[in-house]
């Protein structure tokens, strides 16, 4: 009996533990193309998991390459922004439960304001247009903690 | 002489033989010097045991010794009586302790049911800071994907939104 409650209780503040860490997250600028390289040399290409997820939906590109990766953490119910580019910087704040905001701003402007849940294993992709018939995505991710 | 033999000799002395071997151990004292001789010894010893047995004197009468045995026995054998035990320690254990441990399992079930189950699912939601950007929205549950897609407003109108020539999908 002594172990019982013992156990249960290691687990509600094991839960309450988790739930009161940062959010490790990862953001992505991704140009998609049909070309076969990227304009410039310094992207490489997509890793091989989030290559797979992009081509199972009935994009028109079929060639991603990724400009810029930023890992980050959010404290609880706290917010960072982020630099993809030069012109493109992302904000990202944590509403609880997993729930999290993130303002697109562009060229200095706010294009986009997305609020939505982003539990481990969801992906949130912002995109849009480019020149030469391309486009942008930034994906954004929960990852694990190195 | 045999063992067999020897042993009779031995129940003949104590007198537990029945008739007929009484009279062939006796037969056989008659002939046998052997047999003669061990039963000679076989008496003495007997008599010398039954006459010689040193005699212990209790300090205290039979009846008072066997007494004293009697109420040791039933003083063992009464079953210990129960402490007093506090009412409220024993309710503690009896009845909370037991109940507090299903309380906490219960809380923490429908703490999980709550979050999965009866909580409505939270949408996204997408806000457009500027005029000039539109957004269009779509998931996929298999690839646990959303995909948030901005268009510029400026270039086309509501109207033509179904031939835009920058339609990402195939």
């Amino acid at each position: 009996m002594k172990f019982c409650f013992l156990f249960l209780l290691a687990l509600m503040s094991g839960g309450l533990a988790a739930q009161a860490g940062e959010m490790k997250l990862q953001a992505q600028l991704i140009w998609a193309t049909n070309d076969k390289e990227s304009p410039d040399p310094k992207h490489k290409a997509v890793d091989k998991a989030l290559e797979k997820k992009l081509q199972q939906l009935p994009w028109k590109w079929n060639n991603y390459f990724e400009v810029n990766s930023q890992d980050f953490a959010l404290p609880p119910k706290g917010a960072q922004k982020v630099s993809m580019s030069k012109k493109c910087v992302i904000e990202v704040k944590d509403l609880g439960d997993s729930r999290v905001e993130v303002t697109l701003i562009g060229q200095g402007k706010a294009a986009n304001k997305t609020t939505k849940p982003l539990p481990k294993g969801d992906v949130l992709i912002i995109a849009g247009d480019s020149e030469n018939k391309c486009a942008w995505f930034v994906v954004i991710k929960q990852v694990e903690s190195k | 002489m045999k063992h067999e033999e020897q042993l009779k000799l031995q129940a003949y002395l104590d007198g537990e033989l029945s008739g007929r071997e009484t009279r062939a151990v006796e037969e056989l004292v008659a002939r046998d010097a052997a047999a003669q001789n061990l039963l000679a010894e076989l008496r003495f010893t007997k008599t010398a045991l039954a006459g010689n047995e040193p005699e212990i004197k209790l300090p205290e009468s039979r009846e008072f010794y066997w007494s004293k045995i009697e109420r040791e026995i039933q003083r063992l054998e009464t079953v210990p009586a129960t402490r007093g035990t506090n009412w409220f320690t024993w309710w503690w254990r009896r009845y909370w302790i037991p109940f507090s441990g299903f309380a906490v399992m219960m809380a923490l079930l429908l703490g999980t049911v709550n979050q999965y189950l009866f909580r409505s699912p939270v949408l996204e939601e997408i806000d457009n800071p500027s005029e000039e950007t539109g957004a269009f929205t779509f998931r996929s549950d298999k690839e646990r994907m959303t995909v948030v897609w901005l268009y510029d407003r400026t270039e086309e109108t509501a109207s033509d939104l179904e031939d835009l020539e920058e339609d990402p999908v195939k």
